[in-house]
């Protein structure tokens, strides 16, 4: 397999004069000098120079590739399901999910104001961090807030109730010594957060993250809470709002499959009117729905605060509630009221075939409820 | 753009300039191809090209969550919240009124909102160990204008609230000088109200404390039912501004709401925060709701209270969403001395009363 010269890293002006000159693979350049090049093309001396260098590093790469061979489905499906998903500690959530949060893959979280969207991420900011031999992931977070929902305050108290867990549920001794490394300051300390305050901000936060994450490889999670906040605010360019976001995917999709980390990013609701009905959906719009690999939609339902899910392809499919539920838990004798059920509603990436698991049961470990909820722990456990 | 800073190779930069590309935002906001295209320069090139800017317009390095819990970035995490002057109120919130982001409080007519605005003006000019951020407040009036009897009558009762403050220390605070009032009759005056005049308050350090009572009036009575779009344009336009001054001075702001019936069956188009039963929603819609922090609802009830001579109707103040409160609510009854949170234990039930 040659390279083209047209695919080739070069500058688009040095492309055009080479391929006018009759150069059109790598083969061609092979055995030229500098010089040569530089009568032939019209090219200056450091730009043959910089042209020779890159395609035989490029040809290099490629023969390397080659001897490799290519990944087949199989080795694919293997590599996805020895990875390990991110748990949300809720059972139901977690079914629906097909594990958990995909690692390698963006999930989209979308929900009217005060549903639970970041006290999803935060929960999984502290879940990534559970220890590999209590079936977590082990791994270190990095949240991104643009509208200032990250309260310290809320991710201590949900990362003290997930060391009491975890120290409830240890049996042996590795599972005890890896308890040692996941206390309360442990686990805030893995937690980095960026506050940023316009898109700007949020774009170089994004060119910086590939960097940052080969930096400290431990990091597994990346939390965006909310892309919609600083792209709604007045833009007036709604077609430079589209590429902007556009690219954006393209390189949280990139950063989650090379990096191998699980991209979370918060979407808000807004409302769409179409023959005299209006109904909620994402806002950024049309385009930026396809952008996430697997997307959650958290609704409200009006009377009983029952969850409610249903597939996005699948309109018949039974409805399913992921139950979260809350309340306080080792807190002082008054209940603390729960938060409201909501609905999950959950469209997957092809690799879930058609068994969309959508039944509804109630969490294992907690006490089951008459009907599924989901509602919000001081504790910040989803059940 | 200082291309000194940048340490890049000044081939890339005299590219950059030559293209008449001068800041970092279009830098950042050009995608790759079209920058290559513009400066003609390699993918290689203009990915360090990306990366340089991003670092250089990057305020401030990721922190941890440790380092925000032990305090160390006051910007950040400020670690204390404005206090109500009610210890039964400041439990319920976790210490009170967040310092960064918008605080919404909705309720009907004569539920007691305005009371809450008041009363927080005179506890912010408390000093940092009694709850306050020691400087003043400004309050924006959009609908009536503001009760300056009842705001007198507060600062001479401030010792009756906070029984546990020196009186000296009350005394000597001169709080009618530190609350500068604003009257907005439109919507024009309010957007150059927080846009011009609040900035210049919050950058000499005169005030903290942003009120405005109450958002929804003139929102709701410049624009036509059909007039939608404009609205949220311009609701996010001033909630922007908004979230740039809190954010930018650590000053909290609470946005005295309306609410609206719910005169029709359950919509699937409207959102109802999951007050479920409740005949009245916030006002503003959605457009509005994604931009507020916390919303807390104010409700009266029918019963009454009273506690040693005065009399008052019952209120409850429940938290509609907020990232760090579960969703509870507190009795508040509103006295001659201000707002004043019940304790459950110390309610006994009393026919309702006329007000």
């Amino acid at each position: 397999m040659q390279r083209t010269v047209s695919s080739s890293p070069l500058a688009p002006s040095v492309k055009v004069k080479l391929i006018n000159a009759g150069f059109h693979t790598a083969a061609d350049l092979v055995d030229l000098l500098p010089l040569q090049l530089c009568q032939e093309a019209g090219i200056s001396q450091e730009e043959a120079n910089e042209v020779l260098q890159a395609l035989r590093h490029d040809s290099r790469l490629c023969q390397e590739r080659a001897a490799e061979g290519c990944i087949t489905a199989l080795e694919l499906l293997h590599c996805e399901q020895s990875q390990g998903s991110l748990v949300t500690f809720s059972s139901e959530l977690d079914a629906v999910l097909g594990g958990g949060v995909s690692v390698g893959k963006t999930t989209e979280i979308c929900g009217t104001p005060g549903i639970g969207k970041t006290q999803l991420c935060i929960q999984l900011a502290v879940d990534v961090q559970i220890p590999v031999c209590f079936g977590g992931l082990g791994g270190k977070a990095v949240y991104i807030d643009t509208e200032g929902g990250f309260l310290v305050q809320r991710a201590a108290e949900m990362a003290r109730a997930a060391a009491e867990h975890c120290a409830l549920l240890a049996e042996d001794t590795e599972q005890r010594a890896a308890l040692e490394d996941f206390t309360l300051e442990k686990i805030l300390s893995n937690i980095f957060l960026i506050r940023c305050h316009d898109y700007v901000e949020l774009l170089a936060e994004t060119y910086l993250l590939p960097n940052l994450l080969q930096k400290c490889a431990e990091v597994k999670l990346v939390v965006i809470d909310s892309i919609a906040f600083p792209f709604r605010h007045d833009f007036e360019d709604f077609s430079q709002r589209t590429r902007l976001l556009n690219s954006l995917a393209q390189q949280l999709n990139q950063l989650a499959n090379q990096q191998q980390t699980a991209v979370v990013l918060t979407n808000q609701m807004t409302t769409k009117v179409s023959n005299g009905q209006s109904k909620l959906v994402p806002a950024l719009g049309e385009s930026w729905g396809h952008a996430a690999t697997e997307k959650l939609i958290l609704h409200w339902e009006e009377d009983k605060s029952v969850g409610v899910a249903k597939a996005a392809y699948h309109v018949s499919r039974t409805r399913a509630t992921p139950p979260l539920s809350g309340s306080g838990r080792g807190k002082s004798s008054k209940r603390s009221p729960a938060l409201p059920p909501c609905l999950v509603f959950c469209r997957s990436s092809s690799r879930k075939a058609d068994g969309w698991p959508l039944s509804t049961s109630l969490p294992g470990k907690w006490k089951p409820l008459s009907n599924t909820k989901l509602r919000v722990k001081d504790s910040g456990m989803p059940v | 753009m200082d291309w000194g800073r940048l340490k890049l190779n000044p081939k890339i930069t005299n590219a950059v300039k030559k293209a008449s590309v001068r800041s970092a935002k279009e830098i950042l906001s050009l995608s790759g191809p079209d920058l290559q295209r513009l400066t003609h320069l390699s993918k290689g090139d203009v990915h360090l090209l990306h990366s340089a800017v991003a670092a250089e317009y990057r305020k401030a390095r990721p922190v941890t969550a440790l380092e925000l819990s032990l305090g160390e970035w006051p910007s950040l995490e400020p670690g204390h919240r404005l206090s109500f002057a009610c210890p039964v109120l400041d439990d319920f919130l976790r210490g009170g009124l967040p310092l960064n982001g918008i605080t919404e409080l909705a309720g009907e007519s004569a539920a007691g909102k305005t009371q809450f605005g008041l009363q927080l003006c005179l506890s912010v000019q408390y000093p940092q160990d009694h709850g306050g951020l020691g400087t003043g407040a400004v309050y924006i009036c959009t609908e009536d204008s503001f009760p300056i009897k009842r705001l007198r009558q507060l600062i001479t009762q401030q010792s009756r609230l906070r029984p546990h403050v020196p009186p000296a220390l009350i005394h000597s605070l001169r709080f009618s000088d530190n609350i500068y009032i604003e009257h907005t009759a439109d919507l024009e005056a309010l957007q150059t109200c927080v846009s011009q005049r609040v900035p210049l308050l919050l950058e000499r350090g005169l005030v903290r404390l942003v009120v405005v009572d109450s958002v929804a009036a003139l929102f709701r009575s410049e624009f036509q039912a059909d007039e939608a779009i404009e609205r949220a344009r311009h609701l996010l336009a001033f909630s922007r501004n908004l979230h740039c001054l809190s954010h930018t001075y650590g000053a909290p702001v609470l946005c005295i709401n309306q609410v609206s019936d719910l005169v029709d069956s359950p919509n699937p188009g409207r959102c109802d925060y999951g007050l479920v039963g409740s005949k009245v929603l916030p006002a503003l819609g959605l457009a509005w709701a994604n931009q507020v922090l916390v919303r807390l609802m104010l409700r009266r009830q029918e019963r009454c209270l009273r506690v040693g001579g005065q009399t008052s109707t019952v209120r409850s103040l429940e938290v509609v969403f907020a990232p760090h409160l579960p969703r509870t609510s507190c009795l508040c009854g509103v006295w001659e001395e201000g707002v004043k949170g019940v304790p459950r234990e110390g309610l006994r039930e009393k026919p309702p009363c006329p007000i």
